[in-house]
């Protein structure tokens, strides 16, 4: 038998949030959680998060998973790999998967905090290996590295189906297309911008239909619907796909909650079956608490702040504090978070609570200001009030302000604006780009926020606007590492291009410009290899097989040494030619036997 | 080039390459290797790429086992892919009296801790239909032998030690050592010189040579091997074949080829690159016997090779007992590949802590064959 002050079950961003806030004024507190180790969805997120620097703006979700754990001091105990499996009259149960047995709890205070299961939604064959939730998308991909499948169709264009879609990208799957039921993209307009920029479609009024594929998915038939979600017939299109990753919502995981009696309540804006709670994340039932995703979909940061609220009041009760300012200003906080037009789904269904959120005042006109052309000056694409305020607080020169409420839009000074480009690097939407009109020689200079492999200074590419589509060549001409992981990207285009392009492609070597055919070796093998250091041309042979085919490298030998030659610098005389060897053409076993006997046989 | 190493080795074949490898793993980052032409452009470059633990002389087996470790792990401590497979080795025996000495090699193998399987003539067509195994009296069978391609095992190597800290210089010859009075070396080489404390002779065919630049006389011989491949199939074929009372092995490499070789008694010592026609001739009529398949496969390239023999065709390793600071790991007798990834963790740690930690190798220094030699048979 456990005793503690304090059990949090789940340690995603709202348990271990309340875990810190009590733990740090002495309540024993023991949180457990299925994962392999605590952090819930924050391990999977690779994404800078939105808010402010209060709670972790700017910061990866992985990272802020790390934070937490590192700043949680003695009091805390956790367990991992261990699933709390009911709520009994006498005592709480829990399964201990490294020690194969049953833990028996019990605390004086208790917080669900089991946040949410995806939705998964019906079309024919969606039992075919390929198709997966989002979730799982991101443990395999981002948490284990194995990256699920090449060609992806998303489905939903919320946050989730938005962020994975961009980090499929980034881990070089392709994603085919985004197709969202509804008739606007249901995520941030950023997100969207983020993979837009890639020319990855998002397809409106649509869903998938079926999966295609006998052992597996090889491709999905996707179908346009009507005001009414209903399938409209003849429109279907297929896609050649191998994974369809789904991302259509989620619901409250209240399994927990209401084996302890917790009231549940339908509130589809909360996603679902919801525990009842009030304004301090108490539920119906003493000494019983829940924060997060559990009490109503919505995102990572109000999950934190839940969690924070719960864990004062519990540390408020066990150990008689007096905690009211805390409190209060935990809520202020959420109260701001909730106030713009994305926490309206929130504010409404938590109104069946009886807890009211107004809508603050936010500035949500967009600076309609020229930039002045000729200085490098970010230019800040944020259309939509959204919690979140970085750009202000990082800027070194003050030059930026999000004035009064945090979702409202960010305004620049561009007077008082450098150009040090610390705000593209700190924005979490990648929303901020730098351009300077009329720079030099009839260029404009564009500065892209850059989470990808790193182009080369000097690098020609081809310069794509906001929507992914070619509109010029483009040089890098530098590239500021950052340690946050968002790079800096300085493209050169031609003059008057500066205001469209939005992103770049790199010149794709072919890949099927053969220059050994018997051993199907291409010049970008070759290129390859030589970069690798396989600068000795019986080296490169030995080490592609180039040259080793039918043929004896007839086709292949002056052709590798012309690129030998060229990537080296050095001339095609001082590389050596290589060996020949007989025979100079390929002869049969029959036909040697069928020869001249040896002496002596 | 810098000019001060406390580590010289000459050589960039896979015996080279491993001693840098295993030397600058243990830490030792001071190393050069010299290598007079291109990577694996010898004896490891020409070799058939098999690894085998069936061998007659216990030090052989001991080595070959430990060489296996390494290969089982090379892929994933080195990073390269070098096409390694434990196919097993087929041994066939062709004279009573070799199946005689086969029982007795089982024996001694089985004693060292290696799985080897005795199978019948019966067994082999059942396990290989597709070899004739006409006039075969026995076969022993070792599933963890394999093969592996040797030049990607060289620039596994030589990649991995440069990245761990050490130099290597291809295109340059070591033609001189010098010794001075603190009893270091000078190594002169065609782009310069250096000095080392240590100078360790991998130089495979051209040991002899290189061992007289220290004065230091090594008693080995190279001799001549053809080997020739054919075009490729699918990959089908597992084993290795070998055998030494036929006179001959065969592999399929894991693009397809089929490669093959034999040895030849009336070949004389001496470099020699060219091939001969009589080569092709005589072992394409018999590998066509035993492996029919062949008949209608076509064969692409021939070349040649050279096995750098000792008295007792067993490697000559260690430290001259006459010129101190001198390392050879030399007259590997055609099997240096195999030993390779032993042999440079074994010298690795002769130079580093005084003696081989993992495999004892003090009984193959040239002082053994002071008092007669007791040959490695199963040499083909």
């Amino acid at each position: 038998m456990v005793e503690t002050d304090f059990l949090v079950i789940g340690g995603g961003p709202a348990g271990l949030s309340a875990a810190l806030e009590a733990s740090r004024r002495g309540v024993k507190t023991l949180v457990v959680d299925e994962g392999i180790e605590a952090g819930g969805q924050l391990l999977k997120q690779t994404h800078k998060f939105f808010g402010h620097e209060g709670f972790y703006a700017s910061v990866r979700g992985f990272e802020i998973a790390k934070e937490i754990l590192n700043s949680l001091g003695d009091n805390v105990d956790i367990l991992t790999m261990t699933t709390v499996t009911g709520v009994y009259e006498d005592v709480i149960t829990a399964y201990d998967r490294n020690a194969d047995k049953m833990i028996e709890i019990k605390p004086r205070f208790t917080l669900i905090a089991t946040g949410a299961s995806e939705r998964f939604i019906q079309f024919e064959n969606n039992d075919l290996p390929g198709v997966y939730g989002a979730g799982a998308v991101q443990t395999l991909m981002n948490q284990y590295g194995v990256l699920p499948g090449e060609r992806v169709l998303m489905i939903g264009s919320g946050n989730i189906g938005l962020i994975v879609s961009y980090q499929l990208l980034q881990a070089g799957a392709e994603v085919k297309a985004i197709v969202e039921i509804a008739d606007k993209v249901g995520g941030y307009e950023v997100h969207a911008n983020k993979i837009k920029r890639f020319g990855v479609p998002i397809i409106l009024r649509h869903t998938i239909k079926k999966v295609v594929g006998d052992q597996r998915v090889e491709g999905a038939i996707i179908v346009e619907v009507d005001d009414k979600f209903d399938e409209i017939p003849g429109s279907e299109k297929e896609l050649a796909v191998d994974t369809v990753c789904i991302a259509t919502g989620l619901t409250p995981s209240v399994e927990i909650a209401a084996m302890a009696g917790v009231k549940l309540q339908y509130i589809p804006e909360l996603g679902g079956y919801v525990p009842y709670r009030d304004e301090n994340m108490r539920t119906n039932i003493p000494n019983l608490f829940i924060a997060g995703d559990v009490s109503g979909i919505e995102e990572a940061t109000t999950a934190m702040i839940e969690g924070s609220i719960a864990g004062l009041v519990v540390a408020s009760e066990c150990k008689e504090l007096d905690l009211t300012e805390e409190i209060t200003s935990m809520k202020k906080e959420l109260s701001e978070f909730r106030s713009g037009p994305f926490s309206e789904k929130v504010r409404s269904g938590l109104k069946r609570f009886s807890i009211d959120y107004p809508t603050h005042s936010y500035k949500d006109s967009v600076q309609r200001q020229e930039p002045p052309k000729g200085k490098l000056v970010p230019v800040i694409e944020c259309d939509q009030a959204i919690p979140c305020n970085p750009c202000q607080t990082s800027c070194p020169t003050g030059a930026i302000t999000v004035s009064g409420n945090i979702n409202s839009l960010p305004e620049i000074d561009y007077d008082k604006c450098v150009g040090c480009g610390v705000c593209v690097m700190k924005c979490p939407g990648l929303a901020i780009f730098m351009i300077q009109e009329n720079a030099e020689n009839n260029t404009d200079v564009v500065v892209i926020p850059w989470e990808f492999a790193l182009p080369e200074k000097g690098e020609a590419v081809i310069a794509l606007d906001k929507d992914g589509e070619p509109v010029c060549k483009g040089e890098i001409f530098k590239v500021v590492k950052s340690s946050n992981k968002t790079h800096l990207v300085y493209l050169k285009v031609p003059t008057g291009h500066g205001r469209s392009v939005r992103n770049f492609a790199r010149l794709q070597r072919e890949d099927n410009r053969y220059v050994c055919r018997c051993e199907e070796i291409t010049e970008a093998d070759i290129e390859k290899a030589i970069e690798q250091g396989f600068t000795d041309f019986e080296e490169l042979r030995r080490y592609l097989r180039l040259g080793m085919g039918p043929c004896g490298g007839r086709t292949c030998r002056l052709n590798a040494l012309s690129i030998l030659a060229r990537k080296t610098g050095k001339k095609i005389s001082e590389l050596g030619h290589g060996v020949f060897r007989p025979p100079a053409m390929p002869i049969k076993f029959e036909s040697l036997l069928k020869g001249e006997k040896s002496h002596g046989e | 080039m810098g000019n001060d190493y406390r580590v010289v080795i000459i050589g960039g074949g896979i015996v080279g390459c491993a001693i840098a490898y295993h030397l600058t793993k243990l830490g030792e980052k001071s190393v050069a290797v010299f290598e007079k032409n291109y990577l694996s452009s010898g004896a490891t470059g020409r070799c058939g790429g098999g690894i085998r633990q069936q061998w007659s002389s216990l030090n052989n087996v001991l080595l070959a086992m430990r060489s296996v470790k390494h290969f089982e792990r090379f892929s994933e401590e080195i990073g390269m892919d070098i096409e390694y497979k434990q196919g097993g080795y087929l041994v066939l025996s062709y004279t009573d009296e070799e199946a005689v000495e086969f029982e007795k090699n089982v024996k001694m193998q089985r004693e060292a801790g290696l799985k080897v399987e005795i199978l019948s003539p019966k067994e082999v067509e059942r396990r290989y239909p597709y070899i004739n195994t006409e006039g075969v009296k026995m076969a022993t069978f070792c599933q963890s032998d394999g093969h592996a391609n040797p030049h990607l095992a060289t620039f596994g190597y030589a990649r991995a030690s440069q990245k761990l800290g050490a130099d290597i210089f291809t295109h340059t010859e070591v033609v001189g050592l010098e010794r001075l009075c603190d009893s270091r070396w000078i190594v002169h080489t065609t782009n310069g010189s250096v000095k080392a404390d240590v100078v360790i002779n991998a130089a495979g065919a051209f040991s002899r040579e290189v061992g007289k630049l220290a004065g230091v006389d090594l008693p080995t011989e190279s001799y001549r091997h053809q080997i020739f491949v054919t075009e490729p199939l699918r990959d089908f074929f597992d084993p290795m074949a070998i055998s030494f009372s036929g006179n001959y092995y065969m592999r399929q490499t894991k693009h397809g080829n089929f490669i093959m070789g034999q040895g030849d008694a009336d070949e004389r010592a001496g470099i020699n690159y060219s091939v001969t026609f009589r080569f092709e001739k005589e072992l394409s009529r018999k590998m066509a016997r035993i492996f029919p398949f062949l008949r209608k496969l076509r064969i692409i390239r021939h070349w040649s090779g050279h096995y750098n023999m000792s008295p007792d065709a067993q490697p000559i390793i260690g430290e001259s007992p006459s010129v101190r600071g001198y390392y050879y790991a030399v007259g590997f007798s055609g099997h240096g590949f195999m030993l390779a990834p032993a042999v440079g963790e074994a010298i690795a740690e002769m130079i580093l802590y005084g003696k081989a930690a993992h495999v004892d190798v003090s009984d193959l220094n040239v002082q053994r064959l002071e008092g007669g030699v007791v040959k490695e048979k199963n040499v083909v």
